[in-house]
């Protein structure tokens, strides 16, 4: 898994690629931990290059999506895979998350919104 | 078709071995969807191994994988603590709490999941998937 966090402007990204598993999960982790110990308001998470993803993976956005929460933060998920949604549709979890088809979309969501 | 593989318990081969079963389900003729989908139920089992049964300690997971043209089976066996899956209740979903979805999502995909309690040492769970009839 390959994981790189950018600003545009207020808000922080979080582009990810490869496989979200038991394996890599501890990884995103510790970043989107290090985001909400900060109280980061604005986290957008692009997983359009991240083409596997298990149980451990949704339990990593559950975790920050609550913490982000206790702050008034928001956390959004844009552009999953079919596998992905997928995976979340499975868990139930997708009308629980906010989930955007783009990026674009996602951005425009957190500026409009404060 | 029947082939069998001795993986390391550790989180590490989970990616590769994905890899290996991906392979197989293509070969066998399952559609890229329901690929993932037991893809993702047989690495929910593999980690449950290395977290239940091994508990982060060192030890092997056996792997056999049956496919014909109607359905496949996947046997895994380990030698680490008892865990069987089938007790576990379901969860009540959607779960705002992290953890506790790896056995619904097995529950979920695979037609069966069932636990060999006659196995004495270790234990062996085999998940069964028929092809949708079309």
């Amino acid at each position: 898994m390959k994981i790189q966090l950018t600003n545009q402007g207020d808000i922080h990204v979080l582009d990810l690629f490869g496989e979200l598993d038991y394996h890599s999960s501890p990884e995103l982790r510790e970043k989107l931990t290090e985001l909400t110990m900060k109280q980061t308001p604005k986290i957008l998470v692009n997983l359009g290059g991240v083409d596997y993803m298990d149980s451990s993976g949704i339990a990593t956005f559950v975790e920050a999506f609550q913490k982000a929460k206790r702050y008034q933060g928001r956390l959004i998920l844009a552009a999953l895979t079919a596998t992905v949604r997928g995976v979340f549709e499975i868990a139930k979890l997708d009308s629980i998350f906010e989930i955007t088809p783009t990026v674009a979309e996602a951005a425009k969501c957190l500026s409009a919104k404060t | 078709m029947e082939k069998r593989f001795e993986l390391t318990a550790s989180s590490e081969v989970l990616s590769p071995f994905r890899k290996e079963l991906r392979q197989i389900l293509n070969r066998a003729g399952w559609e890229k969807k329901t690929t993932e989908e037991i893809l993702l139920a047989v690495d929910e089992a593999l980690t449950n191994i290395i977290r239940h049964a091994y508990q982060g300690r060192p030890g092997k997971m056996m792997v056999s994988v049956l496919a014909s043209d109607d359905r496949i089976e996947i046997v895994l066996e380990d030698q680490g603590k008892k865990f069987d899956p089938t007790q576990v209740p379901s969860p009540e979903l959607p779960r705002h709490r992290p953890g506790g979805l790896g056995i619904h999502f097995i529950r979920t995909i695979m037609d069966q999941m069932i636990y060999d309690d006659q196995n004495l040492t270790g234990n062996r769970l085999h998940l069964i998937k028929h092809k949708a009839k079309i």
